[in-house]
């Protein structure tokens, strides 16, 4: 018995297993028109990693950034455009080929200032197009590249710094060579599994001597440690075969992270910061024999802060004794080293500085906040404010129309902005919220409040926005507790049952029913609170490092289910998920104890389901311990249980959010360090979403309710968001296999609303792209239409064609944009054209017919139209806005084939006959003859007055005015008048062969 | 739109390129499916009736090529035929919206009209011959399709005085071997660095060839400009004089 059972399980095992194999729909080839829209913001930008210029052209800049990919400046900064939006967006190094620096470029990925929020490389890639096309030739493991340098006199020898794991031991670390162009490798200076090169330089003069600072130092997600016995500075003779340490005239005891820079004009000198034990031997130490002795010049605040962030030394190229060191404001010295002076004022932590090849007075710098630039030698520095960088930790929406969105960024604190604006989303449409790193931002779902924090809630404010009060309402430590630990990115959360409640993580969970005036502790400390995980004061190695960015066993992620105020999931970064149901009474452990999932792995989020109360999803992020695996459970019994739904083998980069979609439970959008992923069939089969869709980190993930609109706060190319993502909802199998599906659409709302652009500054400032609020045309197409003929028509309730659009013909999503207007009228022939004949007219709110037709086959939706409510126009009203708009509209054609006969009539007369006269004086009352389009414009005529005041009435949200009623009568009475007089003189001309198209052929041409 | 339109008509006709076998199996199949290389040699000009779909606003516009690159682009705007772009081999010019008077285009930009005058039916026809090179990139995705990325390198323009590669990239459908689209590194003006792209479809068959009756033109990753073409002529006739200066 038992067997037969066990065998029919097998069978049906097996065969479910095939069917699930079956199912899977790989969207790949679907995503067809949905693309992504970037809105930035870029008025802050976002951390800059490598700096790099082109050796002939001073107008070629490079711009390696942190976390949002390779940009390329044309114009010497004027304005940028991304060259690598394909790739791995965490940037170490750029460096052009110097034989042929327009085709050669090598990017090399993984951003090499190593603080807690730092992204990761996969290795090193080259272009031999100028950025058209690139290729990844090695290092997939590497993490990080700090250098590539391109031997000047040989372009198939190539040095690679590879800085490696932070968070892990790796054999991938040290200095790498290529004699074939990076077709191999070979490595040539290894120390051991947890030093890596930092820093590597090249004598222009001869390319046989190398210098390369290695580097020993560990991350973890609670510590981290600079320096080590193995730390050292290296030289090579023989172009990397052996190497020696330099260490005459340096510190005693272990070293930390060094920079090293050859002077170029004479390359003798070279100048290395030192990162040592005792602080009166830190600092700034310069060669003048080739690095064989040293002399310690300097150790001033902004030369030894923080070397883990700021190990840079850059020397004029012109002038040896020029030396900037990056920094926290940066400085720069002219005597050699001996003394600096600060930079002038521009965003805080410097990280690159650039000179320009012909004049050291013009300057670049690459900060925590974009790329500045100085034509006065760094006194006077300028942002360049077209690179939309910013590197959010978190995003939130609220329910504005258009809707705003809600963020806090790395070293740029917190924001909000319109997800659209007329005329694009710029820099002034952002508000500050916030000042410091920012993280969480939320909007009170009833009031104009808004919550917003700093890092490891040192403050959080509750900012009341018309009253422009601001007050800070974080908990703070309680008799009978203990310290309360917050992490750098603390939680907040705003209860969807009840609007004033708050809640905000520690080690335990607070709770606020008064909007943070008074708090509650509801949990014990869900956290493992792990001592040894505690120890942050001895964090930061040889250079002291408490920033709190390292603040560990805190909680780190809440959610309150949308479906019952008293459940309440809590993640915690040493791997805890604890829940309540009775509203935090009594809390459980519910934490995964699926094999595949290490212990203490961090909880990066939890999205409680919209369907199912018991349904939760969790996403894990190992990051911190040099795991890139991706991990998401879910469980749909309150946590007893949890299933994996990823294939690790989809997915690339680990994760850190989820998002559940509202309507269809099986459709699932995953935020990961490469990109945004989404199934349509619970976690079968992942597919990266790629149009316009960099492989950038995505940390967090909304969806907006009402316009199901998918919004995601990367960390590198600011906030990016994906139009309806509702036609996801309705692929499945059966979709894939018809000829065309038409996609379900909600009404639309034919939007009144308009604004002054006030365009200025738009030439070199970026712009965020908004949404479009035409009617969309939805559907589905199985293949590519790419033979024979497709049309798309929009028929009215009566089946009469009232417009055509041009249809989409991509496989998979289709969508198709319509303004709600019908073609602009047709206008008379002048010797001018009218500005007013170029206004498209609205339909009627309404139900109207979309026919597609597609070589024998059509096609047929509906579309629903409804009328802007904001105007508060009646029914009445709008009918009769629109009745004298088509009047005017008709008249308009009327008009233009009055013209067009007398035009007709007149070139059939003999010069000298009496009626031609009359006609060409008819003529010149009723178009312009005379003139130009500019100022050298005459009076305008009938026609100029017709379609002006069509324009008007058409283009404006109102009924007429009495001025437009009465105007409408003057012109109806003139053109009828004219038409009068046409016919007149009609009947006084006889022309024998006369042949004229229609009125409807006329209008059709 | 002046300056869209003139790039997206010379785009339009200065299709196709590419070396190594595999690029010229690609680009035979091409010449074949689409009615053979015979008949596309044979070809002396094309005019094309069209329109511009631009949110509502429907502009009618008349595209004319003519074998050794006489070229003509007419906009018409109530009732009246504008020519926007003209170029009889040797002078490129077009009206002046403003004072509705002809102006001749910038010497470089005539002289980059110029090295396309042999790129008549499009850029692949003959293309070694020319001094031009095509390369097979690989196969990519796109439009949801399989296709072969070929880039094309014609002979450098001159943009701003300094000498700039002319590189196109063409997306040709791995089933029928059509291109389905179009990229180019825009090498000038203030969109510099970024990516025209054009894509193509509807191809139907006009006197045994086939021709892209519907494309959009834009830049990648940004809403993209519809052109519907109504009608196409072949060889039509067209009087030299209509493409010459109006001196005076």
């Amino acid at each position: 018995m038992n067997k037969y059972f066990i065998l029919i399980l097998l069978i049906i095992f097996s065969q479910f297993s095939f069917t699930q194999e079956k199912t899977k729909i790989d969207l790949k080839y679907f995503f067809g028109d949905m693309r992504a829209r970037h809105i930035g913001p870029a008025l802050m930008s976002g951390r800059i990693n490598d700096l790099e210029n082109h050796p002939s052209n001073p107008r070629i800049i490079y711009a390696g950034t942190a976390g949002g990919g390779v940009w390329k400046s044309n114009d010497a900064g004027t304005t940028f455009n991304p060259i690598f939006d394909e790739y791995c967006q965490s940037i170490g190094a750029v460096s052009l080929d110097p034989n042929n620096p327009d085709k050669i470029i090598y990017v090399g990925t993984g951003e090499t200032w190593t603080r807690n929020s730092v992204s990761i490389g996969d290795g090193l890639y080259k272009s031999t197009d100028g950025g058209n096309n690139w290729e990844k030739i090695g290092f997939e493991k590497s993490e990080r590249i700090s250098n590539i340098i391109i031997n000047p006199s040989n372009s198939n020898e190539i040095y690679v710094g590879v800085l490696g794991a932070l968070w892990s031991d790796s054999k991938e670390r040290g200095v790498y060579k290529s004699i074939d162009g990076g077709v191999s490798w070979k490595k040539i200076l290894y120390v051991n599994e947890s030093t890596g090169c930092a820093d590597l330089a090249i004598d222009p003069e001869n390319p046989l001597v190398l210098y390369a600072s290695m580097w020993e130092h560990r991350r973890t997600a609670w510590s981290f440690e600079s320096g080590g016995k193995n730390s050292a500075l290296y030289k090579s003779n023989d172009g990397g075969q052996s190497w020696k340490k330099i260490h005459k005239g340096f510190p005693k005891g272990n070293l930390g992270r060094l920079a090293i820079s050859v002077a170029p004009s004479k390359t003798n000198i070279l100048y290395t910061v030192i990162e040592a034990e005792k602080d009166s031997e830190k600092g700034l130490y310069r060669s003048e024999d080739h690095g064989e002795s040293w002399n310690q010049l300097n150790n001033d605040f902004e030369i030894t802060v923080r070397p883990f962030y700021f190990s840079k030394i850059v020397v004029d190229p012109k002038d040896h004794d020029v030396v900037v060191k990056a920094g926290l404001y940066g400085s720069i010295s002219r005597d050699g080293g001996k003394t600096f002076k600060n930079l002038g004022n521009m965003h805080a932590d410097i990280h690159d500085i650039l000179f320009d090849i012909f004049d050291s007075d013009r300057m670049y710098f690459g900060t925590d906040g974009g790329v500045y630039r100085s034509w006065n030698g760094g006194v006077t520095c300028e942002i360049t404010e077209n690179l939309p960088l910013s590197q959010f930790y978190h995003i939130s929406v609220d329910d504005e129309e258009p809707y705003n969105v809600y963020g806090g960024l790395q070293d740029n604190g917190s924001w909000y902005g319109p997800s659209s604006a007329i005329g694009g989303v710029r820099a002034r449409h952002w508000k500050s919220i916030g000042p410091g790193d920012g993280f969480r931002v939320l909007k009170h779902p009833k009031k104009n409040i808004i919550y917003s924090e700093m890092q490891g809630a040192e403050n959080v404010w509750r900012f009341d926005v018309d009253k422009s009060l601001i007050k800070t309402i974080e908990p703070l430590p309680e008799i009978g507790y203990p310290k309360l630990r917050f992490n750098w990115n603390t939680p907040m959360e705003i209860s969807s049952f009840y609007p004033d409640r708050f809640y905000i993580g520690s080690q335990f969970l607070h709770k606020s029913e008064d909007m943070g005036d008074t708090w509650e502790i509801i949990s014990p400390d869900l956290t493992t609170n792990d001592p040894r995980k505690q120890m942050q004061e001895d964090s930061g190695g040889l250079s002291a490092d408490n920033s709190g960015a390292e603040n560990h066993t805190t909680i780190f992620t809440i959610d309150e289910s949308p479906l019952d105020p008293k459940i309440i999931w809590i993640g915690t970064d040493d791997g805890n998920i604890q829940l309540s149901r009775d509203g935090g009474k009594k809390w459980r452990d519910v934490t995964p104890k699926n094999k595949n999932l290490p212990k203490n792995t961090w909880v990066y989020h939890i999205e409680a389901s919209y369907h199912n109360p018991g349904v939760a999803y969790a996403v894990f992020d190992g990051h911190t311990s040099g795991d890139m695996t991706p991990y998401a459970y879910k469980t749909d019994d309150y946590g007893k249980t949890w299933k994996n739904i990823i294939d690790k083998n989809e997915v690339t980069g680990f994760v850190r959010n989820i998002q559940e979609d509202y309507v269809n439970p099986n459709l699932l959008f995953l935020g990961t360090e490469f990109g945004l992923y989404i199934t349509v069939d619970g976690g079968n089969k992942w597919t990266r979403f790629t149009n316009n869709m960099p492989p950038v980190a995505v940390h967090f993930i909304d969806l907006q309710k009402k316009t199901n609109d998918l919004v995601m706060g990367t960390h590198g190319r600011g906030v990016i968001i994906i139009d309806d993502i509702s036609p996801l909802r309705e692929i499945e199998l059966t979709t894939l296999n018809k000829k065309l599906h038409f996609f379900q659409g909600k009404k639309t709302v034919m939007a009144d609303k308009s604004d002054f652009v006030g365009s200025f500054g738009g030439e070199t400032r970026f712009v965020g792209e908004s949404s479009s609020s035409s009617a969309k045309i939805k559907y589905f197409l199985p293949k590519r239409h790419t033979f024979g003929k497709m049309t798309l028509e929009i028929q009215d309730s009566q089946g009469k064609i009232i417009t055509s659009l041009n249809p989409g013909k991509s496989k998979g999503i289709n969508i198709v944009d319509w303004g709600f207007t019908i073609r602009q009228p047709k206008v008379a022939k002048g010797k001018t054209l009218s500005r007013g004949g170029f206004t498209s007219p609205r339909v009627k709110e309404g139900t109207y017919n979309v026919i597609i037709k597609k070589g024998r086959d059509i096609f047929e939706n509906k579309i629903e139209l409804v009328y802007d409510s904001i105007t508060g126009l009646s029914k009445i009203e709008r009918e009769k806005k629109h009745a004298i708009t088509m009047k005017l509209y008709d008249m308009t054609q009327e008009l233009a084939y009055l013209v067009y006969e007398l035009d007709l009539i007149i070139s059939k007369l003999p010069p000298k006959s009496k009626v031609l006269k009359s006609l060409q004086e008819l003529k010149e009352t009723l178009v312009i003859t005379k003139g130009d389009n500019y100022v050298g414009s005459v009076e305008s005529q009938l026609r100029e007055k017709m379609a002006d005041l069509y324009s008007k009435v058409a283009e404006s949200w109102d009924v007429p005015s009495n001025s437009e009623l009465n105007n409408y009568e003057v012109i109806k009475k003139r053109f009828k008048q004219a038409k009068k007089t046409f016919e007149k003189l009609k009947s006084k001309v006889s022309i024998k062969d006369f042949s004229i198209d229609s009125y409807e052929k006329f209008l059709s041409k | 739109m002046k300056k869209s339109i003139q790039f997206l008509i010379i785009l339009l006709f200065f299709a196709l390129n590419s070396y190594s076998q595999s690029v010229d199996e690609i680009i035979e199949n091409y010449y074949e499916n689409t009615g053979g290389i015979d008949k596309w040699k044979e070809l002396k000009g094309v005019k094309m009736l069209a329109k511009l779909n631009q949110q509502g606003m429907e502009i009618p516009i008349e595209l004319i090529q003519m074998k050794g690159g006489k070229s003509m682009q007419i906009i018409n705007f109530q009732g009246q035929s504008i020519k926007a772009q003209v170029f009889d081999g040797e002078v490129s010019w077009g009206i002046n919206m403003m004072s509705q008077q002809p102006e001749k285009s910038d010497q470089e930009t005539t002289d980059n009209l110029k090295l396309e005058n042999n790129d008549f039916p499009d850029s692949f026809m003959d293309y070694k011959s020319k001094g031009y090179s095509a390369e097979l990139i690989g196969k990519e995705t796109f439009d949801g399709t399989e296709t072969f990325k070929i880039k094309l390198t014609k002979e450098p323009k001159t943009i701003d005085g300094k000498k700039e590669d002319d590189i196109t990239f063409y997306f040709f459908d791995t089933e029928n071997y059509v291109p389905i689209a179009i990229q180019t590194m825009i090498t000038q003006g203030p969109s510099k660095g970024m990516t025209m792209e054009i894509t193509m479809s509807d191809y139907q068959e006009v006197e045994g060839l086939y021709f892209p009756f519907s494309q959009t033109q834009g830049i990648k990753d940004q809403p993209s400009l519809p052109l519907i073409i109504d009608s196409i002529e072949l060889n039509p006739i067209i009087d030299e004089n209509e493409f010459k200066f109006p001196e005076n």
